[in-house]
């Protein structure tokens, strides 16, 4: 394991509110560079809407976010994607109607305009990046087929090589390898491995405790908004109380 | 005076627009479709009427005539044409280009059978008598504001006091809540439909008897029905009648200071305005993508 | 029977420009507007005053007319594109049926409900082409212009972004586009084209009025860019070509009086717009699916 570096990313007192309802309270979280955080919760406990405050996709109510010591005020998701914050999401949200080769080249092109600035050399580095990204997922051979016509596993592999062609250095990960096969998943989690290995810091979002304990160098849990804990692996999955809330919610 | 005349027939086009724009806005609210076609329920149901009492039948027969024309095509829409459309695909593009495509359809048959000018229904109702020094009102007025008054009244306790009724607001807010309860989204669905094509009724008879009908009047409808919507907030019933009877009284007032065929341009800038400024609407709820 | 072709072939340049440019907006950026007629219309207005008190050249004529439908599609587009997709088609909506008030009200400009009349034949750097060789030559080669221009747009990361845009906005945005731009960029891109289009129509007829620029039209162009099937090269052409011969094929067809022939082909173009949605979303020329 890693020696865990000073945070990348560091959230204070996160909070929203929708309506009556606390979506988010008070949450701090560091993300250090090289470590992978898991965030654990029941349903509903604020851990997509954290990562929808983080990013800006949702404005919070209150709270502050910083990237490498710089204070982050107005958030947007595009402007976090420039600062090499990427994200992915719960439900995929593929490019469907383009090919895999598309899905990922795509990811490099950040810039509003008619073409990239760069020139041709610009051009390869994001071909070479996205050709990368395609080998690590294995899905090279399935370069030229439609985002929409591929298997679950697949699905799951493409939405992890968009955000590896971005060379991004935080990875806020919803629910990555949910519904993985056993071999998939252990692929999936070398990925994650390797690249926090080189200095990424990854968050994920993640029911299935068994890839949590695989993984996880941490784990924040959540419940109904607020921080309830936070440590080794270990010990948080051991502990009685945490597990009550966890389960318990599931049965409800 | 002059202006006062123009907000009393502003707000009596404003009546019939807020019917048919709540309709609009009920049934987008209860099943997430943008009924683009709610224009062409208005012109079908309003050229019934017409039919009806050109036939020489008596005008409350017309009324049911109209009536079951609307609801008949409404619940078409959606067994035909939307059901089968989110069975494959449900984007935006294909609702859109089919609901849009019905409407010129139907616009065009119009057209082709009725011509293309208008054609209205002769009353005694609109014979104008003075009310006040410079204020004629004909008894059409007030049938339009009671006409509209009951219905809303009515709306608003079915919405709130039956079990369907609450269930189609439920129904706006979480599908899955009721499919969980067992209760078929389909049916309510179908209810929304056919409840929203209904409120376009009292506009279309009425319409049919004060400016007239032609062809152009679905796309026109359409229009307004989503411009209310716009204005009053997306989801929001009290918002699209809201926003109804404000652009019913812009398209009047304006011809106070152009001529008339500025007053659909009226529509447009008050559209705009509030997509420009409150994209929101004045009571709409943002809505996740 | 060859000046009508030619001017048949003359028509689908020009409409083929039209369908070309909207699907950039409908197949590629997902954006739709029914108004495309009006940008039509405005460069063709654009086209016809640069023809009569300028000089009638062909390509002066069509920037000049894209110029004028890029600056008003500009001025439009960046307030309407903040919003959602179904708010847009309703502005789009409005300001077609406004447009065609404004046409016949500015006379000064539009030469009103009669329009402009008395366009000089066109030439092309100071030498005639009216002969309809010549014109036909100078429309096809703008044309492949134009489409080699947006092919390459289209195929390049400006197409990438759209199409990402258009399946979903949040995670383009999670890739660091700047989703307002492009939406702008791409409804811009499209009028000027339509823009450009209406240059050479202006040219091409010898007058223009408001009546080739009404929802009709609009629908027309919609319909051609749907029916081919969007999002691809070809498809709009295809669409372009369909529909134009369609004129032709009904008035071989018995018990249609004339004056309906307008109405009768709206009628199909709806009809087959509604038909292809419930059963082949990707036209003629897509996928049977279509788009998710």
């Amino acid at each position: 394991m890693t020696q865990p570096m000073s945070p990348i990313l560091s959230v204070r007192g996160l909070a929203k509110h929708f309506g009556g309802v606390a979506a988010v309270q008070g949450v701090d979280l560091d993300l250090p560079a090289g470590l992978i955080t898991a965030l654990v919760g029941p349903n509903g406990a604020g851990k997509t809407t954290l990562f929808n405050l983080i990013t800006g996709a949702v404005a919070a109510d209150a709270g502050r976010v910083t990237l490498a010591g710089k204070e982050l005020a107005r958030r947007t998701p595009a402007r976090m994607a420039r600062l090499g914050v990427a994200r992915s999401f719960q439900d995929l949200r593929l490019f469907q109607s383009m090919s895999v080769h598309a899905n990922v080249l795509t990811a490099t092109e950040p810039h509003a305009w008619f073409w990239q600035p760069g020139g041709r050399r610009a051009r390869m580095q994001r071909l070479q990046a996205t050709e990368l990204a395609l080998a690590e997922t294995g899905l090279s051979p399935l370069a030229d087929a439609l985002a929409a016509e591929l298997a679950y596993a697949e699905r799951k592999f493409l939405s992890l090589a968009r955000i590896l062609a971005t060379g991004a250095r935080i990875w806020l990960l919803d629910e990555p390898a949910s519904g993985l096969d056993p071999a998939s998943r252990s692929r999936f989690s070398a990925l994650l491995r390797k690249h926090a290995a080189h200095g990424v810091a990854i968050c994920l979002v993640e029911h299935n405790l068994d890839i949590v304990a695989e993984l996880a160098d941490r784990i924040v849990f959540l419940d109904q908004g607020r921080k309830l804990a936070e440590g080794e692996p270990g010990a948080i999955l051991r502990d009685p109380a945490l597990a009550a809330i966890y389960f318990g919610e599931q049965r409800a | 005076m002059l202006v006062l005349q123009l907000l009393a027939s502003g707000l009596q086009t404003g009546a019939l627009y807020a019917l048919t724009a709540a309709g609009f806005a009920l049934i987008f609210g209860a099943t997430r479709i943008f009924h683009f076609a709610h224009g062409a329920t208005y012109a079908l149901a309003g050229y019934a009427f017409v039919l009806a009492d050109h036939a020489g039948l008596p005008w409350p027969v017309g009324c049911l005539i109209a009536l079951a024309v609307a609801v008949a095509f409404g619940l078409l829409t959606d067994v035909a044409m939307y059901r089968p459309i989110q069975r494959h695909s449900a984007s935006f593009f294909t609702v859109f280009v089919a609901a849009f495509g019905v409407v010129i359809f139907i616009q065009s048959a119009l057209e082709m059978t009725f011509g293309r000018s208008f054609i209205a229904v002769s009353s005694a109702l609109t014979h104008a008598s003075q009310v006040l020094p410079g204020l004629y009102l004909a008894q059409v007025f007030w049938v339009a504001i009671a006409v509209t008054g009951l219905v809303f009244g009515a709306l608003g306790w079915f919405l709130s006091r039956s079990n369907s009724g609450i269930a189609l607001r439920a129904l706006a807010e979480n599908a899955e809540l009721l499919r969980a309860y067992g209760l078929s989204a389909r049916r309510f669905s179908a209810l929304a439909f056919a409840l929203g094509s209904a409120l376009v009724v009292p506009g279309a008879v009425l319409g049919a008897a004060t400016t007239g009908l032609s062809p152009v009047v679905a796309s026109h409808v359409m229009l307004v029905s989503l411009a209310a919507s716009v204005v009053g907030g997306i989801g929001s019933l009290r918002g699209a009648a809201f926003g109804g009877f404000l652009l019913g009284i812009a398209e009047n007032l304006v011809v106070a200071v152009l001529d008339t065929q500025w007053s659909e341009a009226a529509g447009f800038v008050v559209l705009f305005a509030f997509i420009l400024l409150r994209p929101n609407g004045l009571f709409g709820a943002a809505l996740a993508r | 029977m060859s000046a009508y072709l030619l001017n048949l072939a003359e028509l689908g340049i020009i409409f083929g420009l039209l369908s070309l440019s909207l699907n950039v907006l409908i197949g590629y950026g997902g954006i739709f507007s029914v108004a495309h007629a009006v940008f039509f219309g405005v460069g063709a207005y654009a086209g016809a005053q640069i023809a009569l008190h300028i000089a009638p050249d062909v390509l002066l004529a069509a920037l000049g007319g894209g110029l004028a439908a890029g600056v008003l599609s500009f001025a439009l587009a960046l307030p309407a594109l903040r919003v959602r997709g179904e708010y847009f088609v309703v502005a789009s909506l409005g300001l077609q049926m406004v447009a065609t008030t404004i046409f016949t009200e500015a006379q000064g400009v539009t030469g009103g409900y009669g329009g402009l009349v008395g366009i000089p034949p066109p030439s092309l750097f100071g030498l005639d082409i009216s002969s309809p060789w010549l014109f036909v030559s100078v429309c096809v080669a703008i044309l492949l212009a134009v489409m080699a221009a947006v092919h390459a747009l289209m195929q390049g990361s400006f197409g990438r972004s759209l199409m990402a845009v258009r399946d979903s906005e949040s995670a383009a945005q999670a890739f660091g586009k700047i989703v307002p731009i492009l939406k702008t960029l791409a409804v811009v891109l499209g009028c000027i084209i339509a823009g450009a289009a209406g240059g050479l129509f202006a040219l091409q007829m010898s007058f223009v009025n408001v009546e080739s620029f009404t929802l009709d039209q609009s629908v027309l162009i919609m319909a051609m860019v749907i029916i081919g099937g969007v999002g691809t090269l070809f498809g709009p052409l295809l669409g372009t070509a369909l529909l134009l011969l369609l004129p032709a094929a009904l008035s071989f067809l018995p018990g249609i009086p004339p004056t309906e022939l307008g109405a009768v082909q709206q009628a199909i173009y709806g009809l087959a717009m509604t038909l292809l949605m419930i059963f082949r979303p990707g036209g003629i020329a897509g996928r049977a699916e279509g788009r998710r």
